[in-house]
């Protein structure tokens, strides 16, 4: 958190998404405004979005929520606990 | 003023004894001077294992603060929803043997229609929205990312 310019976010993966990718985080420079969605296309995830949960700062959210310096942002492979 | 639900939270990185969980559970309760409620529902999911799919063990992945915090907020809402009076949620994490308990849920209720709704309620919003993972280990040293759930 902070107002230090242009600020970075870390981006985290897990599960099947974690192996696929290859990476289990990062540090990403905010460079300009962006959305989980747009990181997903930028870094070239492997597969379609429409299966994956966001969650921002540890909690569910939209994919399209801009993101803020200082964010955790996490890419959730379908759910199966329990 | 309504009474806050009791809620116990607890993800377990060894084996555990989801009968003891239980029973200290309510121990707890009791010794905070919570009123033993008329109606307690339970259940205990364990890893299932067979000969045809060769699955030796299994895998639990989870998100360290994003899961206890969804399975909080889970308790709270489907909690407050059923009127329970005392919600104990308790999950493994990590490598599981076969038959080993998984999932330990618990609810103690004033009668049984919501002790047991928000016990099922409980465990399916758990399946579903708390962040966990599965993978399935075969003998042979393989493995396999669950994706879903397995049928109600």
């Amino acid at each position: 958190m902070g107002s230090s310019a242009p600020g970075s976010i870390r981006i985290r993966l897990f599960a099947s998404l974690r192996e696929q990718a290859g990476w289990t985080e990062r540090q990403w420079l905010l460079e300009q405004p962006t959305t989980a969605e747009e990181l997903w296309r930028t870094l070239e995830l492997p597969g379609a979005m429409d299966a994956v949960r966001v969650a921002i700062n540890q909690r569910f959210a939209s994919a399209n929520t801009p993101l803020q310096n200082g964010d955790e942002l996490a890419f959730l492979p379908p759910i199966s606990g329990g | 003023m309504e009474q806050p639900i009791a809620i116990q939270i607890r993800l377990h990185l060894e084996r555990f004894d989801p009968l003891g969980s239980l029973q200290q559970w309510e121990q707890q309760l009791l010794e905070a001077g919570q009123q033993r409620a008329a109606a307690c529902s339970s259940f205990i999911g364990r890893v299932r294992g067979s000969k045809a799919n060769g699955v030796v063990a299994l895998e639990l992945e989870h998100y360290p603060g994003m899961t206890e915090a969804e399975l909080q907020r889970i308790a709270e809402s489907v909690g407050t929803h059923h009127g329970a009076l005392a919600c104990l949620i308790e999950h493994r994490v990590g490598r599981i043997a076969v038959n080993d308990a998984i999932v330990c849920v618990a609810v103690w209720a004033d009668r049984r229609g919501p002790a047991q709704r928000c016990c099922q309620e409980l465990l399916e919003e758990l399946k579903h929205n708390a962040p966990f993972w599965k993978r399935e280990w075969s003998a042979d040293g393989s493995s396999q990312w669950i994706e879903g759930n397995t049928p109600l």
